[in-house]
């Protein structure tokens, strides 16, 4: 069938045009921006100083020494860990358990869990940053409340164990998204189907094995596809708790990404390590489209 | 018919909101410590002009890069609050406008002494007016030295004295900043100056620049030397060897209020820093939270910082930077923006906030004032400035301290003196070629 317009749209065409500006002024920037990110790393231009204006052309100098100098490969493990255990097994394993199980309650409980949860998503980052440097701190309230009360020496967290911190706060931060997510999906999945695997003798892990989670199998795809491209260039919480420190402990990509281009001034160097980060997320986000896609 | 109209109508309005011009308005842009400074010039001005300011006042953790980005982006204010090293960069940029013809018109420009409006200067030309200079020291906790049973005054005379006495400090008083050398890369343009710089200075002989990060006479950035090694053997035996300091106090969520609050509960011996900390320790502002001079001088002491110790090393360095105002390349009225700009340093507003702030001042007028000449801690401070020098403020100098502080990061990170200086030898090259770095044996 052929589509065909609303008469009123096929006599005033201009609303069209109009209203399809924004969109090809967004895609506009967008590639406008990319492109320029991609031009630019292969020069060595800087923030400030000569190179600011006379920068010239230097060829894969800039991706070179994302191997060869001390900083990326370092940045991107670190990346790695703190996206596996904050956004993988953290937020979406943690939202999915706290949806399964709270589904089926109908009490005060589930109302203080949910606002609880939801409240870690609403504060701003930078609060939220810190509200845990106040907590962990040497004189916070894990120190006063629990260790020195226990006997123990007071533990400087963001010292002796920094990456652990940052991953704990994010999940704290993120679970809300995952948790939300699954409630929806978890709705979605038929009583009967569930019944009638029980009736046919699936136990309790089989039914969510076998059944629930195959169901909502492109859910979980879509919330990965989320929370791995946020997680993987977050940044506010971050910088603002330990500024990638101490030392290079918590640096991940989007903070050396960040030092290189304005704190050494490097933009050069920088647009390369950004364009480098849209490969690694591309990637994660074709294999995560594929999982999307129903099974033959 | 109605609906053309109005999607016309609409149309014109919103044509016509962006082409009028904006009510050409001052704006300035400040860090907050500074506000004392800025926030009376800025009244003044609008009562002299009736003109309205728009104050951006912002955080002094990261003021540095945020200007630079607003400059570079085309998004900063009229008139803006620079720290004094980065003024010939950012002028070389083209992002600054001269003050040359401007300032010759104003009568209190000649009281600027020379030296100082060098280091605001490109080519020749002024670009910025500094608002003070400052001179380094270790400051140290009178409670602290006397539970560690130190006798006062301390007046180390090596390295090695620093580190005996910050090694009684964590024995006697288990506090975990005996020495707080700054380190690490979130503090910036501090770390390389409070911390590096005053340690390199004194760890092997002036002679050749063998102390410095740059050979003047021969116009190359020095890569590896003996002073830096010793540098980072220091920072290594601070932080790794004997855990003198923490690496976590140099990457805290507000690092300004993280060393103030450990400074007043006595958990820091020694600080390296500098003469504004006899205000900033408790408010750079002045303000209701400061005590007097007197209470201020029960509870902290400071002496200059020593050189290694070494031969033919300096017995004691310091180093001179500070802040300046200037104006945009690109401000919407220079002649109104450079009125704002004299309004603030206009002598009365100016004078009375160097005093009351015990800022080491810049210009002749003030420092040859009562006030100025009768205070006792800057006549110490003045004497600690006879002996100073600056940064190698060559264009590329920022791209070199951020490499500086990298260094010293890797050193909290666990990295050898070793591996962390090939590292900064090998970024210098990239940066600056082959040619323009030299190596020290």
């Amino acid at each position: 069938m052929k589509y065909q317009l609303h008469p009123w749209l096929a006599s005033n065409l201009w609303v069209l045009v109009a209203l399809a500006i924004p969109a090809i002024f967004l895609i506009g920037a967008l590639l406008y921006f990319t492109g320029w990110a991609l031009a630019f790393s292969f020069t060595d231009l800087e923030l400030v100083g000569r190179k600011a204006v006379n920068w010239s052309w230097v060829g894969f100098d800039n991706y070179a020494r994302l191997f060869t100098r001390r900083g990326f490969l370092e940045s991107l493990w670190t990346t790695t860990i703190f996206s596996f255990f904050s956004a993988i097994v953290g937020q979406s394993v943690l939202g999915f358990l706290l949806a399964a199980t709270l589904r089926t309650q109908r009490s005060v409980l589930r109302g203080v869990i949910e606002a609880t949860i939801m409240l870690g998503w609403l504060v701003p980052d930078i609060v939220a940053a810190f509200l845990w440097s106040a907590t962990t701190a040497q004189t916070g309230l894990i120190n006063n409340l629990i260790i020195t009360p226990l006997g123990f020496e007071p533990v400087n967290f963001i010292n002796e164990f920094a990456l652990p911190v940052v991953i704990i706060a994010n999940i704290w931060k993120g679970t809300a998204w995952s948790y939300l997510l699954f409630s929806a999906a978890l709705d979605s999945v038929s009583r009967e189907v569930v019944e009638a695997a029980k009736v046919d003798g699936a136990t309790a892990f089989q039914r969510v094995w076998r059944v629930i989670l195959p169901i909502i199998r492109p859910h979980i795809a879509t919330n990965m596809l989320f929370i791995t491209i946020w997680t993987f260039t977050y940044f506010p919480l971050i910088y603002a708790l330990t500024g990638g420190g101490p030392g290079r402990q918590t640096e991940v990509l989007a903070i050396f990404l960040y030092k290189q281009s304005f704190m050494v001034g490097k933009l050069g160097y920088g647009s390369a390590i950004s364009v480098a980060m849209l490969v690694i997320v591309g990637v994660l986000s074709l294999f995560y489209l594929r999982l999307l896609k129903e099974p033959k | 018919m109605l609906n053309k109209s109005l999607a016309t109508a609409v149309a014109v309005f919103g044509v016509a909101g962006m082409a009028m011009p904006a009510h050409a308005e001052v704006s300035i842009m400040y860090a907050d410590w500074l506000s004392s400074l800025v926030e009376p010039g800025i009244a003044d001005f609008e009562a002299a002009t009736g003109e309205t300011v728009n104050a951006i006042k912002l955080p002094g953790e990261g003021y540095v890069e945020r200007v630079a980005l607003d400059l570079a982006a085309g998004t900063a204010a009229d008139v803006i609050q620079l720290d004094s090293f980065v003024v010939s960069e950012l002028a070389s940029a083209g992002y600054l406008m001269p003050l040359g013809d401007m300032g010759s018109d104003w009568d209190q420009y000649q009281h600027y002494m020379p030296a100082l409006l060098d280091v605001v200067s490109y080519d020749g030309e002024v670009y910025a007016l500094p608002t003070d200079t400052d001179v380094r020291m270790l400051w140290y906790d009178k409670s602290v030295f006397e539970a560690a049973g130190i006798a006062m005054p301390w007046e180390p005379q090596s390295w090695d004295d620093v580190l005996e006495t910050a090694r009684t400090i964590k024995a006697e008083t288990g506090i975990d900043n005996a020495f707080l050398l700054p380190a690490g890369t979130k503090q910036g343009e501090a770390a390389t100056m409070q911390g590096f710089y005053m340690a390199l200075l004194g760890a092997d002989t002036p002679e050749d620049d063998r102390n410095r990060l740059r050979n003047w006479a021969e116009g190359k950035w020095i890569g590896d030397s003996p002073a830096i090694r010793r540098t980072l053997e220091l920072y290594h035996d601070v932080y790794a060897e004997d855990e003198l300091a923490t690496a976590s106090i140099n990457y805290a969520t507000d690092i300004g209020a993280a060393v103030r609050e450990a400074m007043a509960n006595d958990e820091i011996g020694i600080l390296a820093s500098g003469s504004w900390e006899f205000t900033c320790l408790w408010d750079c502002n002045g303000g209701p939270a400061l005590p007097s001079a007197d209470e201020r001088n029960a509870l902290i002491g400071w002496t200059p910082w020593p050189g290694s110790g070494l031969p033919d090393t300096k017995a004691t360095t310091n180093i001179s930077g500070g802040w300046a105002i200037g104006v945009n390349k690109n401000a919407q009225d220079p002649e109104l923006a450079f009125q704002l700009l004299t309004t603030i340093f206009d002598a009365g507003n100016f004078g009375d906030w160097t005093v009351e702030n015990r800022r080491m001042a810049v210009r002749t007028d003030i420092a040859a004032s009562d006030a100025y000449a009768s205070d006792a801690y800057l006549a110490e401070a003045t004497a600690l400035a006879a002996d100073t020098t600056g940064r190698d403020t060559y264009p590329g100098y920022q791209v070199v301290s951020a490499l500086v502080q990298q260094m010293t990061a890797d050193i909290l990170d666990g990295v050898s003196v070793e591996d962390a200086i090939s590292e900064y030898h090998a970024s210098l090259v990239d940066e600056f070629g082959e040619e323009n770095v030299i190596t020290y044996e």
